[in-house]
């Protein structure tokens, strides 16, 4: 009996161990590399020496590091919520068209998502070009001028933005499109001879049943765009006048443009910290609104 | 006074036209079921009824209103899904109170109708609970109940019972029925179940792709059929039928035919008509329910009976009643019910007797002759 339950436990641990070693490797042991190298002044390759706090009081002292969360937060707010009502806003028209048109709408709104970020921002940066762009002409018809969009500090984050939800909108549509779905017929032909108009019926059926997708959307769009990065390097790097850092690109810059790996390690401890206490917040207040 | 009328119904989709010219009178706090095989029109006739599907042409009345281009909501019906179609993000008591709660009628007027109808439906424990958490029957209860509170001129059932087990659904019959009579509102069911149909109403409306085949009581159909369809349709088991020829036909004082069946020796049948007697050699069938089967030491005493040999298949036995299946001859299908007759029937080889006065003569099209 013994000897069979420990012959268990050893097949047991074999069939995991491929993962475990690879989670190991490359996941738990960068992790602690991070969290040990922000208490040193290591350069990007090699070991430094323990400085205890130094690197966070530094970092706490960096007005560049202020910027670079409130532009990131800024950033975040500009796209987690619109991105999320404007999927859904698309999901529900496509979802009332039929057969091959649905599919063929929802194949042009899914596009932009499998394009790459640098053909993603090439495109861009033409449609937004001052004297060629083909945006310019609708900018000049509300505002009576051209606008160099990302050579504006006002401009520039909120066109990132636009950006960005053009970019990865397809994928919310995706999502809940498969929610919609799920909803049965019945339960709209139900409340519509019980009288529930169409704005009742999205109230008491389609939004509470589409709360658990929902919640799910806002909170990948929330971790993914905490961790923006790639669009503003291709299109503002940060500028103008620094209205578009953001904290991983302050990492990059500490750590890839200035060799300071503790330093480096320091900021993403605290994009790291940030990311998890918004993450919680938000699944707690949508676990409140769900009930 | 009239509850439902529906005249000259058609219902297309494109160009193809799935409900027929239907004209069907249904009266105040009638139990009405239309039945018949899956893809007769039965649902798309309810949920014309109900307002969820256009109709495509003729009126629909109901109390004496015309109907027929009314929104759903204003028709004074309430529907109850073969799926429950309950919502699950909300307790029994919002699903039953959802339609009040829409018409935002005061809370205190919710609560009593809820109340009351949980009262009838005995789900007065269950008022807090959450869809998910109820058995089946319970849920066609809350169904059911979100019907009731609205107190509604028609309720419309479309086949509720299908996803219930066998005993729950004879559970589930008997308290519809016992609803009907206690609130004593029009109501029409569908179901492709006969033996529901026979059950529950006070009127059928048998259906075939599309087209209305016979209205009447459950007896007058098992009695009485109208047509072949009819005549196989209702009743369990189905109705034996044989085919044949008119030997000889006898137009004067009493209109009688001979029918030969297609089955040796001699198998001649004599039949007395009241209406108009089909041609020599016009192919007919002959139906006889399997309870008027006659087996055993039986004798064509006075010859007004068809004899037959039969080649017996297999038996079921349910007990009280048992179920011979046996091929004729020439291999068309005969079953013989037996009663209170344990008797196990060991040959191959059983002779029967199919009594004249129970024949039903069918012309070749399934028409009823008489």
């Amino acid at each position: 009996m013994r000897l069979k339950s420990r012959n268990r436990t050893v097949t047991a641990l074999l069939l995991i161990a491929p993962f475990v070693i690879c989670y190991l490797v490359v996941f738990a042991y960068p992790v602690y590399k991070m969290f040990a190298m922000s208490f040193t002044n290591a350069p990007l390759i090699g070991e430094g020496e323990w400085i205890g706090l130094d690197n966070y009081i530094r970092m706490f002292e960096h007005k560049l590091f202020y910027t670079s969360v409130y532009n990131t937060l800024y950033f975040v707010l500009l796209t987690v919520v619109p991105n999320t009502l404007i999927g859904l806003g698309i999901a529900m028209m496509v979802v009332r068209l039929k057969g091959w048109i649905q599919a063929g709408i929802l194949v042009l709104f899914f596009m932009p998502y499998i394009l790459p970020v640098t053909v993603v921002t090439q495109i861009w940066q033409w449609v937004l070009d001052q004297q060629f762009g083909v945006a310019q002409p609708l900018i000049e018809a509300i505002i009576g001028r051209r606008i160099s969009v990302f050579r504006d500090p006002v401009w520039a984050m909120p066109m990132v933005a636009l950006v960005t939800i053009w970019w990865t909108n397809g994928f919310n549509v995706l999502l809940f499109i498969s929610a919609l779905r799920n909803i049965p017929d019945d339960y709209y032909e139900a409340a519509s001879l019980d009288g529930a108009s169409r704005l009742q019926q999205f109230r008491r059926i389609t939004w509470p049943l589409l709360w658990p997708v929902t919640a799910l959307v806002l909170t990948l769009q929330l971790i993914l765009q905490l961790k923006i990065f790639d669009q503003i390097y291709l299109m503002t790097q940060g500028g103008p006048f620094n209205s578009t850092y953001v904290l991983l690109q302050l990492v990059y810059r500490e750590a890839f443009g200035r060799n300071q790996g503790g330093y480096a390690s320091a900021v993403a401890v605290a994009l790291f910290v940030i990311i998890v206490a918004v993450s919680v917040l938000q699944y707690q207040l949508l676990k409140a609104r769900g009930k | 006074m009239s509850g439902v009328t529906l005249s000259n119904i058609k219902k297309a989709f494109g160009p193809v036209e799935v409900i027929h010219d239907v004209n069907i009178s249904i009266e105040q706090g009638e139990f009405v079921v239309f039945v018949g095989p899956s893809g007769c029109g039965k649902s798309t006739l309810l949920r014309m009824i109900a307002g969820l599907e256009e109709t495509t042409s003729g009126v629909i009345d109901i109390e004496g209103q015309d109907v027929t281009h009314q929104e759903a909501a204003r028709r004074g019906v309430s529907m109850v899904f073969q799926s429950y179609a309950l919502y699950p993000h909300l307790t029994v008591f919002d699903n039953m109170a959802f339609s009040l709660q829409i018409a935002r009628r005061p809370k205190d007027e919710i609560r009593a109708k809820v109340e009351e109808a949980a009262r009838i439906l005995q789900l007065d424990q269950h008022l807090d609970r959450k869809p998910s958490q109820l058995s089946g029957g319970q849920r066609q209860r809350v169904a059911i109940g979100r019907a009731i509170v609205r107190q509604p001129k028609v309720f419309l059932f479309d086949e509720p019972l299908s996803n219930l087990d066998a005993e729950l659904r004879v559970q589930m019959r008997m308290e519809i029925s016992r609803l009907h009579n206690q609130i004593g509102a029009t109501m029409i069911y569908v179901t492709h179940d006969q033996v529901e149909a026979m059950t529950l109403a006070d009127k059928i409306v048998v259906l075939k792709s599309g087209v209305v085949q016979q209205i009447g009581s459950p007896l007058d159909l098992y009695d009485n059929p109208d047509n072949q369809f009819v005549a196989g349709f209702i009743g369990s088991p189905k109705m034996n039928f044989l085919t044949g020829t008119v030997a000889k036909s006898n137009s004067g004082a009493s209109d009688t035919v001979n029918i030969r069946l297609d089955e040796p020796p001699n198998s001649i049948v004599s039949l007395t008509l009241s209406g108009p007697v089909p041609k020599v050699g016009t192919a007919v069938t002959l139906g006889i329910r399997p309870e008027n089967v006659e087996t055993g030491d039986v004798t064509d005493a006075d010859g007004h009976a068809a004899e037959l040999t039969l080649k017996t298949e297999f038996t079921e036995e349910l007990g009280g009643v048992s179920y011979v299946h046996s091929l004729t001859e020439s291999g068309a299908r005969v079953t013989i019910e037996r009663r209170s007759d344990r008797n196990h029937i060991a040959q191959d080889h059983i002779s029967a007797l199919l009594p004249t006065r129970h024949l039903f003569l069918f012309d070749a099209d399934g028409a009823r002759l008489r």
